[in-house]
């Protein structure tokens, strides 16, 4: 945790040499949101040129718009988590509390698109990713059957690992991409996709995996291990055009080098920072979504654009 | 009388947790192992009830055999449906979400009287909500299926660690304090009048000495005494079992089976055989103790 929301900046450690390539030193930050309970999920919209976010614990899925403030797209949602935007530019929803993958349709309505792995239902979907193929990769840790505040109707667990699920590009067809991890949460891939990068909020730690042609995946490896006393577990992830990935992390947003080396460690206003987006027209505006807030300020290197 | 255990079952990691008699199996909670084991008497064999329960401890057994458990890890009340699903049924308590549940019995009208303790253990997930500026007994109405109101009932406690209810269900008994953190450890009861409420006071039936566990769980004998898990080899009288009649007389002191006994019930046919979880991880019983249960 680092400042309040009345003191709206932010700081930068662990500076590797380069590291102003990524941001200033103290870039002005705006306060979108300060009424929520739990963000996450950002996902910015580019074509309707707005954020679009959940607030877990408050049961909605938001739009931001600046000039406009936030608007509810669906209230109850069900504990939604982590949001996507497919090659429609629909919406998919990490549904966590509902135990669902789902939909917006273009007409508006809300469409399941995955809820049981082999006639079980899936544990509770927290992050989520499409790929330019147009397939969906999401994290199912359980997470959401016991978070204090964030449970949906059955809070009882089926399934015997937790996996990260591909949904294949016809919306439809479900299947494991991998289940070696202990507690899957973040996922993004590098620029070109040939690098998956899943975080494990309890053993935590960046993983990456090879994706293959066919969409499986090679062995795992260690991209980054967080160490030391600092609270908070790695949790969103996005990378950045250069193919550094940020993770929301111990004390603040990490941002690696594809290496995995840290360049820079960017501490953010008010309570812990859950989730991040690249955003705005040029991709260079960072929006984070917080215990309480949503905020924004600029950067320097622009992300890999959501759609 | 000698009582004389045996262990049934485990040892488990951790401290085993609430008890819980359905008619043909004793139900345990494993409560570090986050599952809910049974033990079948008939076979000797213990199998799962429930895995990944989100650290429930108090069980108790509903009309239609589903079960309720406090959830200490998702700071709520859960019901284990028949189906295999289980349902939240309570969170918030005039808004603020309860402490960590601990220990609940429902009573004949499907009220659940449940112990809203604190907790050494963190809950599950971010700590956006804090705890409540009070440990009570809270009561949850039936509101309609699935749906329940809790009430706050105790005012006078300091961290309740189990509770019952006497025969007649006009009487509460709360054993309060947790030594673990400070507490000065009381088992206390309290008229129930028509509409669920109680005094603000309860009547003191025993008062620990300061460093001295109380009691960490309870049942009823047929004749209506309460048998009392309490106390631990580091500190006062040790760790027993004692019977202690509604008046707040000491009948018996039975030895523990293990330190830190914490849960007892009645099981087995005509509820003959005492059954009791300690903090060695194991789930001990007693037969021809000389007392049965209440069959409610």
């Amino acid at each position: 945790m680092h400042g309040s929301l009345e003191e709206l900046y932010v700081e930068v450690d662990m500076c590797a040499p380069g590291w102003e390539r990524i941001v200033d030193k103290s870039p002005p930050v705006e306060l979108l949101a300060r009424d929520i309970i739990f963000g996450e999920g950002p996902v910015w919209d580019k074509k309707n040129k707005r954020l679009v976010f959940t607030d877990i614990i408050g049961d909605t899925i938001w739009s931001w718009k600046p000039g406009v403030g936030k608007q509810a797209l669906l209230n109850p949602s069900v504990k939604a988590n982590g949001l996507a935007l497919d090659l429609e530019n629909r919406i998919v929803v990490a549904g966590w509390g509902g135990r669902t993958v789902f939909r917006q349709e273009h007409d508006g309505s809300w469409k399941t698109l995955a809820d049981k792995w082999q006639g079980k239902k899936l544990n509770t979907p927290n992050d989520i990713v499409v790929k330019s193929d147009g397939s969906i990769w999401f994290t199912d840790p359980p997470g959401g059957m016991y978070n204090v505040g964030m449970v949906g109707p059955d809070v009882q667990r089926y399934l015997e690992t937790q996996p990260v699920f591909r949904i294949a590009p016809d919306g439809k067809t479900l299947s494991i991409i991998t289940e070696d991890t202990v507690y899957p949460n973040g996922l993004c891939f590098s620029p070109d996709e040939k690098i998956l990068y899943v975080n494990c909020s309890r053993e935590r730690v960046i993983r990456a995996y090879d994706v293959k042609p066919d969409g499986s995946v090679g062995p795992k490896r260690v991209f980054f291990q967080y160490t030391g006393p600092e609270r908070g577990v790695p949790d969103g992830m996005k990378c950045d055009v250069a193919g550094n990935v940020w993770c929301t992390a111990p004390g603040g947003i990490w941002v690696h080098d594809p290496s995995g080396k840290p360049i820079v460690r960017i501490k953010t206003p008010g309570h812990h920072p859950t989730n991040i987006a690249f955003g705005d027209d040029d991709w260079k505006t960072m929006y984070v979504t917080n215990i309480g807030s949503v905020t924004r300020f600029r950067l320097n290197i622009a992300g890999v654009p959501s759609r | 009388m000698t009582w004389n255990f045996e262990l049934v079952a485990g040892p488990m990691k951790g401290r085993t947790g609430g008890l819980a008699w359905n008619g043909k199996s004793m139900l345990c909670s494993a409560v570090l192992e986050e599952r809910v084991v049974s033990y079948d008497p008939a076979t000797n064999k213990t199998d799962n009830f429930r895995r990944w329960t989100g650290r429930v401890n108090g069980l108790a057994v509903a009309k239609d055999g589903s079960v309720f458990g406090a959830q200490e890890g998702g700071r709520r009340m859960i019901q284990f449906m028949n189906d295999g699903t289980a349902r939240p049924i309570t969170e918030f308590l005039e808004g603020e979400r309860q402490n960590q549940p601990c220990d609940v019995v429902v009573d004949s009208k499907g009220r659940l009287w449940i112990a809203d303790s604190y907790n050494a253990q963190a809950p599950y997930g971010p700590p956006t909500a804090p705890m409540l500026p009070f440990a009570a007994v809270l009561r949850a109405d039936p509101q309609g299926p699935g749906n329940y109101r809790l009430n706050r009932v105790t005012y006078d406690t300091a961290g309740p660690q189990a509770v019952l209810l006497s025969a007649d269900e006009k009487t509460l008994y709360v054993a309060d304090g947790d030594a673990e953190r400070g507490d000065v450890c009381q088992l206390l009861s309290y008229p129930i009048n028509e509409h669920g409420s109680v005094p603000h006071h309860g009547k003191v039936l025993l008062n620990f000495q300061f460093g001295e566990r109380g009691i960490a769980g309870m049942c009823l004998d047929s004749a209506g005494n309460i048998i009392c898990c309490m106390g631990w080899k580091k500190s006062g009288s040790g760790a027993n079992i004692i019977v202690v009649s509604p008046g707040g007389t000491i009948l018996e002191t039975h030895e523990a089976p293990a330190d830190l006994p914490m849960r007892c019930a009645f099981g087995g046919a005509d509820l003959g055989d005492l059954y009791v979880s300690c903090g060695d991880g194991g789930l001990y019983r007693a037969k021809d103790i000389g007392r049965k249960g209440l069959k409610r």
